[in-house]
């Protein structure tokens, strides 16, 4: 069973996400600042990683580049409300990039592709 | 004289001795011999002789005592100095009449001393009153004049014989109550007044401005009034000059209507002692109609009304402003000259119009006698309808822009060269303040409208500083909209497994609860976004404003994270509430910290605190920024200055309108090291 990384400060939303995705078989873990994130990513071992980008403390931005530099090979969807930093060149190391929505399709066709890409 | 006596007793001896010979012929004559004879006619020639001698002795003492006569009949007569005929007979009425002249000498040098010392003092007199420019009159105690001095006369040109024994109603056209109470006073109460700056006109049409002095004298114990009038109409007129324009323009600048500023000049034309015409009439061109168009018009509707200014205003008082309230508390009622003045234009095509004529000549013209005059048609006459008047054009920068039309309608006074000469002056002077009024006028009405613009321009600025926030807003609005929709859709996908509904119920009605909460979120943030559209009016009510702070701070708090600043809030629990409209100090926040923002760096912070001594509330926004350069921390108040390369700078000149509207202060502090620290202050209600 993959396991997922849900990086997201309102509360509600990565809930919604965690919900969504454990019915959609997976193992769903919760952070809700990308400090947080960097040290669930150090203690466990993730699949994939779905991170928003603006989150007090620490920014997705910043923990991008601190798991990219501890696991080069883990798949990273920014999943953001904010179009503006797909031309933030960070945002080019992810694997996605997903601007918010209601529909949660798009992030679980995303998520099952990478994984799928990922396990061949 | 001692030497006569001897003769004398001679004579007298001789007379005795002829008639003793006498007698004795008398005795003998009856038998006189011959040699009788002869003696007795010797005898007779002898005493013909002798009464002649006696006859011519006596016939000198007879003269003398005639001359002695005719001496005393001299005096009597004053004349004390005799014809030098003394013969220096040596008998005592020879020395009567020498001492008798010699008296009569020293009477005559002492009468003579006299006489030159009354008439030195006579002369000193007559240059005394002769030199005195004044003019008097004197009246008996019934009013009447009883003396005129020369120059009186002259300047009224009367003749003394005339006006002796009238009254002073009859010689001047009007005399103010203002004189009459005073002679009356003087007769009563022997103490001289002095009526200062008073019109008269005599009925010769002659009108001065002078000061008057009464005073009374007794005369064979019958009292009289002197009136000494001095006349100072040169003076007042120099005076006027003075400061005519100098009101004038003073005029113009305190009124921003025209009409005031045109009766202001005509006041000057008209004013008692200035330029002291009767009426004046102000027509201006006007350009797009092509027309001269009656403007303004001074002067009374009749010669009652004219009495009773002439008599009631001060005559060298030219207080415009006051004769101007007076004049516009008037103006409900304008007067027939004013409107007919007003309905009044000529064609500037119309060469043969007098008044079209002195614009384009731009000269004056002095119409001596309008009933005669060639010139004048009967349109003018009409109009005029007076004799004698003057057309004066006002031209300003080589160009006519309309005429001064003046005369003495109720004095009939002639025009005189010196006022024509000093009403062209003012004529120029009057054009110049007109155009430079027009000129005013041009620049307010352009001032005003970039005064519209520029407040345009700041309710603009207002939306735009939300305008830079608005991305961020969008996304305040999209997280809520994003979890809203997603809840939703979850609720519709539980609530379609029918079998499970009851199992899932809890989770539909958590799902739904966190759409009403989103929605909720975002209603508050649509609220405080829309809070910055509402600007024009003001609400004044109790606020507090930490309130404030934390809503423009939610606002804010995605450009915080955006730019990786920190921003710190150190609210004060207990701030008292200050009378303030809620959104316009929103709008002082969000451009306060969103110029701290601007100023700071990535990692930087931003302080936000609230403080109250009790008397003020402060608010202070510090940021760690770079700071502004000394030399412009007094011009970043004023509009438009602007360090950033976005915007228009005039963020930082509303928020300085803001704060003076709420009667409160903003200041600055600054340093290259510690930032920028804006502190706004809010005063308390006592």
């Amino acid at each position: 069973m993959s396991k997922i990384l849900i990086v997201e400060d309102e509360q509600n939303q990565r809930e919604l996400y965690s919900m969504v995705l454990q019915e959609e078989g997976y193992e769903v873990d919760q952070a809700s600042n990308g400090k947080e994130a960097v040290e669930k990513v150090k203690a466990n071992k993730y699949d994939l990683v779905v991170l928003d980008i603006r989150m007090p403390e620490m920014d997705g931005i910043e923990a991008l580049g601190k798991i990219l530099s501890r696991d080069k090979k883990i798949p990273i969807i920014i999943y953001t409300a904010y179009s503006n930093y797909k031309s933030n060149f960070m945002t080019w190391t992810a694997d996605a990039y997903i601007t918010k929505s209601s529909n949660l399709n798009e992030l679980k066709e995303k998520i099952a592709e990478l994984l799928a890409a990922r396990s061949k | 004289m001692k030497r006569r006596v001897p003769i004398f007793i001679l004579f007298f001896g001789a007379e005795i001795f002829l008639i003793l010979a006498a007698f004795y012929l008398i005795i003998y004559f009856k038998n006189l011999p011959e040699i009788h004879t002869y003696v007795a006619l010797f005898l007779g020639i002898y005493l013909f002789v002798r009464a002649l001698v006696f006859i011519i002795i006596h016939s000198k003492t007879f003269t003398k005592i005639n001359y002695i006569l005719s001496i005393i009949n001299d005096f009597k007569k004053g004349k004390f100095i005799a014809h030098h005929n003394n013969n220096h007979s040596n008998n005592s009425l020879s020395l009567i009449i020498k001492e008798l002249s010699v008296m009569g000498r020293n009477l005559d040098s002492v009468l003579n001393s006299q006489k030159s010392e009354i008439s030195k003092l006579r002369e000193l007199y007559q240059n005394i009153v002769l030199s005195i420019s004044s003019f008097f009159i004197v009246l008996n105690e019934k009013g009447d004049i009883i003396f005129a001095n020369e120059s009186f006369c002259k300047k009224f040109q009367f003749d003394l014989e005339d006006i002796i024994g009238k009254k002073i109603d009859s010689i001047f056209i009007f005399v103010t109550p203002t004189i009459k109470e005073s002679i009356k006073s003087v007769l009563t109460k022997k103490e001289p007044i002095i009526i200062e700056k008073t019109h008269l006109l005599s009925s010769t049409s002659i009108a001065i401005v002078a000061d008057i002095k009464i005073s009374s004298m007794i005369v064979e114990g019958e009292t009289q009034v002197i009136l000494i009038i001095d006349d100072i109409t040169a003076i007042c007129k120099k005076d006027f000059q003075m400061n005519l324009i100098s009101q004038v323009s003073e005029t113009i600048q305190r009124d921003d209507e025209i009409e005031s500023v045109l009766h202001a000049i005509l006041i000057g034309v008209t004013s008692g002692s200035g330029l002291g015409f009767n009426r004046a009439m102000l027509f201006l061109i006007d350009n797009k109609e092509k027309k001269l168009v009656g403007k303004m018009a001074v002067g009374p509707d009749t010669m009652e009304e004219a009495i009773q200014i002439w008599s009631s205003v001060s005559a060298c008082g030219i207080d415009i402003y006051s004769q101007l309230k007076s004049y516009q508390e008037k103006n409900h009622e304008k007067s027939n000259f004013i409107n007919l003045v007003l309905n009044t234009s000529f064609s500037l095509k119309d060469t043969t119009n007098i008044f079209v004529q002195a614009c384009h000549n731009q000269e004056y013209i002095h119409v001596y006698d309008a009933y005669n005059d060639p010139r004048i048609s009967e349109e003018i006459r009409d109009f005029m309808g007076v004799k004698e008047f003057v057309v004066i054009p006002l031209i300003s920068m080589n160009k006519s822009i309309g005429v001064i039309v003046a005369d003495n309608k109720f004095n009939q006074a002639p025009i005189g060269q010196d006022s024509i000469d000093l009403l062209s002056i003012f004529a120029f002077q009057a054009a110049l303040l007109i155009e430079s009024y027009n000129n005013l006028h041009i620049i307010k009405k352009e001032m005003e409208k970039i005064q519209e613009k520029q407040e345009a321009l700041i309710e603009s600025e207002k939306l735009a500083a939300v305008g830079r926030i608005a991305a961020h807003i969008a996304h305040e609005i999209r997280n809520p909209l994003v979890t809203m929709g997603g809840y939703a859709r979850r609720i519709i996908q539980l609530a379609k497994d029918t079998k499970e509904i009851i199992k899932n119920q809890d989770h539909i009605i958590k799902s739904a609860s966190v759409v009403l909460k989103e929605s909720e979120r975002l209603e508050k943030t649509l609220s405080n976004v829309m809070d910055f559209s509402r600007t024009s009016s003001f609400i004044m009510e109790f606020n507090n404003i930490n309130e404030i702070v934390l809503d423009t701070f939610e606002l804010l708090k995605n450009l915080f994270q955006e730019r990786r600043i920190n921003c710190k809030l150190n609210l004060s629990e207990e701030l008292p509430l200050v009378k303030s409209d809620f959104n316009q100090m929103k709008q002082v926040m969000l451009n306060l910290i969103q110029n701290a923002i601007d100023a700071t760096p990535p990692q930087g912070e931003i302080c936000i605190s609230t403080k109250s001594n009790g008397q003020n509330v402060y608010i202070s926004v510090k940021d760690t920024g770079i700071g502004i350069p000394p030399e412009d921390l007094n011009k970043i108040f004023e509009p438009f200055y602007s360090t950033k390369v976005t915007g228009v700078g005039l963020g930082l000149s509303i928020i300085k309108k803001i704060i003076n509207d709420h009667n409160g202060d903003i200041a600055v502090t600054s340093s290259k090291e510690e930032g920028t620290e804006f502190v706004v202050k809010l005063p308390l209600p006592k």
